[in-house]
């Protein structure tokens, strides 16, 4: 086929040479541990039924990736979740961050119970009912409450996709569909360490809690207000986005998800034995002046002394 | 009734030749519950080493002198660098290698399947890499875990058992602290016996929060087997390419300076004031700013200068983020967590200002200041300023 180039605009062209990305992001509904919406038990536990839920940071932080990925690539933004109904509220705050045009509930109580495994399977198989061909899925580092940061990585490995871990910022070729990402590598005993990869797309990101987005140019930064308004729009009339899907619509191996596909069961839950106090604590009143001014003393003493040894 | 799971394998992290420390303390642990376990089951299953890299190979001699029994290394260009994809499928497929396992225990030839248990190390390279080795291997995972039982557990669970009494020996019992420090939570990795959907879960797999077990002293005298295992490498996992590595200095440091002023959400009822104050303990003190987990996470609104330079993991004190063994260390509204109390029991000498007299940081302190910080801190600035800058001078 020829094409009469002057009758065709030159951003379709573009268009045409390079093709669209589109990214997905796996979030989670999680307890809000911000001050006023937390609650703790007096032992010190997170009291579950007073604490409020939210869109975990970690996911926000995905979320916002995947708006760079708007606002530098035009790219197409899907968001899914795996929880119960009331999960809808956290897909639309990362609606609001990324101008989601797909948003996925996958609810169902044969989902209930899961451990990251069986959770992976049910996100792999949504991911693949998407609109689109993914070229980049995004996942927090962790989750704040269950803390195992295992779903997003077992994700990306079911999907097939190469996994890049703690990214702290990419860009895409659009030509040549490769990303470039630096990744952050903190380990125990060893400076940290910036690593800067390069990869064919399709990758899976799970982004490091560092990552910031940022918008160099006046053209991008017009791009960032435009998508932004639309998001705030598309927010409000979320339900016009959104899906549910429950085990059957999926179509996910029954076997495979839940706890059946769950390797892993909480045994038991128990508090933290105390331990055996390792020092014997003087206490010390803290409205008397006269005793604070001696535990200065015991500072000092306690500073001076080493330095002799 | 022949078993197809048997040892532990402990995946090794290393760095320019030398080993991580973590790697060691998980080749110590593997090695004082294999001993048990040996003698408790009359059994005779081994601590097996896997590394991975490039000139590695006199590496392994040391693995053996550090308590593993059998070390298995791939020595390839290819792995040289840490790259998570080709990673998990050279350490599948020596997890699932017929004949490494039948050349570790010439014995049971045939019948072993998989290892029975499987290490990483819960740091930025095996946080992923479990968590994509056994997604490929189809099995069960545990992270940052603080203690490990192997015990015959008989239970009756609805899906795992069909509800029926089962007795499943040799489990490793996984202990980890949940979020909130306060409660360990058990997971154990187990088989389906429930007719409706049989199927093995092995290896029993974890990752290993660094720093919580002793390494044991290498020992030149130590025997082991040492055995290669050639990778087959396919094009197609090896398409990320690493253009750079660059070392980055943290802005926090906790090594230099004698004292550490930490805090904890006690800060809460004034978290802006409350900070500035403890910055002006700090700098009384010469001294830096750690917190504990749930600061960094932001909890309270407070003024972008504060939230961006404080509330930041890389400040946290504790098993997410840095040990310390500083001279004196000060913990303002830390109601000690044992995740945090970790990263500052080395301290020399430890001050507690906390208005909850039961709460467990009293246990970790040689002084526990009862009291708001609030109301203590302007009167420590006060006195510190007349008694220890002269010596500081």
């Amino acid at each position: 086929m020829v094409f009469n180039i002057k009758s065709i605009n030159s951003e379709l062209i573009l268009l045409i040479i390079m093709g669209e990305l589109n990214v997905a992001v796996i979030i989670k509904l999680e307890p809000d541990f911000s001050e006023g919406n937390v609650s703790y038990n007096p032992d010190g536990t997170l009291n579950r039924v007073e604490t409020k839920n939210t869109l975990g940071p970690h996911s926000a932080i995905a979320a916002h990736a995947a708006f760079y990925a708007k606002v530098m690539y035009d790219a197409k933004v899907s968001i899914g979740t795996m929880g119960p109904p009331m999960a809808d509220l956290a897909l639309q705050q990362a609606q609001q961050i990324s101008d989601a045009e797909e948003l996925h509930l996958y609810s169902d109580r044969l989902f209930a119970g899961a451990d990251t495994l069986g959770t992976a399977e049910v996100l792999k198989t949504g991911i693949e009912k998407m609109q689109g061909k993914m070229d980049i899925v995004f996942s927090g580092h962790r989750a704040s409450d269950g803390e195992t940061g295992q779903t997003g990585p077992q994700t990306g490995w079911k999907l097939g996709f190469t996994f890049l871990g703690n990214v702290i910022s990419y860009n895409v070729d659009l030509k040549t569909r490769m990303i470039r990402a630096k990744r952050l590598i903190s380990l125990q005993g060893v400076p940290d360490v910036i690593e800067e990869v390069e990869a064919p797309l399709p990758v899976f990101i799970s982004i490091d809690p560092t990552y910031k987005s940022s918008f160099d140019t006046v053209s991008q930064r017009l791009s960032f207000q435009k998508y932004q308004k639309e998001a705030t729009g598309r927010a409000e009339n979320y339900k016009e986005y959104f899906k549910v899907f429950d085990a059957q619509q999926l179509g996910v191996d029954k076997t495979l998800v839940g706890l059946p596909g769950s390797p892993t069961i909480v045994y038991k839950v128990e508090k933290v034995p105390k331990s055996t106090a390792t020092r014997q604590a003087e206490i010390v009143d803290g409205s008397n002046h006269e005793q604070i001014k001696k535990v200065v003393a015991r500072m000092k003493e306690a500073l001076s002394a080493m330095v002799i040894k | 009734m022949a078993e197809n799971y048997r040892h532990l394998y402990v995946v090794i992290e290393h760095i320019d030749g030398e080993f991580l420390q973590v790697s060691l303390e998980m080749i110590g642990e593997a090695r004082r519950l294999l001993d048990d376990f040996n003698s408790k089951y009359s059994s005779n299953e081994k601590v097996v080493a896997v590394i991975l890299g490039y000139n590695i190979k006199d590496m392994s001699k040391q693995l053996i002198e550090y308590g593993a029994d059998v070390v298995i290394y791939s020595d390839h260009p290819e792995l040289k660098d840490i790259r998570n994809t080709i990673y998990t499928k050279v350490i599948s497929q020596i997890a699932q290698d017929k004949k490494t396992l039948d050349e570790i225990e010439p014995l049971y030839a045939g019948e072993i399947k998989r290892p029975r248990y499987m290490f990483f190390a819960a740091d930025s390279i095996g946080r992923h890499l479990s968590s994509t080795v056994l997604t490929e291997l189809e099995s069960g995972l545990a992270s940052d875990i603080n203690q490990l039982v192997i015990e015959d557990i008989e239970m009756s669970h609805q899906q795992k058992t069909g509800g029926s009494k089962e007795i499943y020996a040799k489990t490793l019992e996984m202990y980890r602290p949940d979020f909130s420090g306060f409660l360990w939570t058990t997971i154990l990795c187990l088989d389906n016996r429930n007719p409706a959907f049989k199927r093995d879960y092995h290896p029993q797999a974890c990752s290993i929060i660094p720093g919580v077990f002793e390494p044991l002293k290498q020992d030149p005298k130590r025997e082991g087997k040492i055995i290669e295992f050639i990778p087959k490498i396919d094009e197609r996992d090896l398409r990320v390419k690493i253009l750079s590595r660059k070392v980055i200095q943290s802005e926090v440091d906790f090594e230099t300076p004698r004292t550490i002023v930490s805090f904890g959400r006690g800060v809460k009822d004034e978290p802006e004031q409350n900070i500035k104050l403890l910055e002006q303990l700090a700098k009384e003190l010469n001294a830096e700013i750690g917190i504990t987990l749930p600061i960094s996470k932001k909890p309270f609104l407070v003024s972008q200068a504060l939230d961006l330079k404080y509330m930041i993991p890389d400040r946290v004190i504790g098993t997410s983020g840095h040990k310390t063994s500083a001279m004196l260390y000060i913990a303002a509204g830390v109601s000690g967590a044992m995740q945090h109390v970790w990263g500052m029991k080395d301290s020399g000498f430890v001050v507690a200002i906390n208005p909850d007299e039961n709460a467990p940081i009293k246990d970790e302190c040689d002084i526990f200041i009862k009291g708001r910080m609030e109301d203590v801190i302007p009167m420590l600035i006060e006195e510190i300023r007349k008694q220890i800058h002269i010596i500081e001078a």
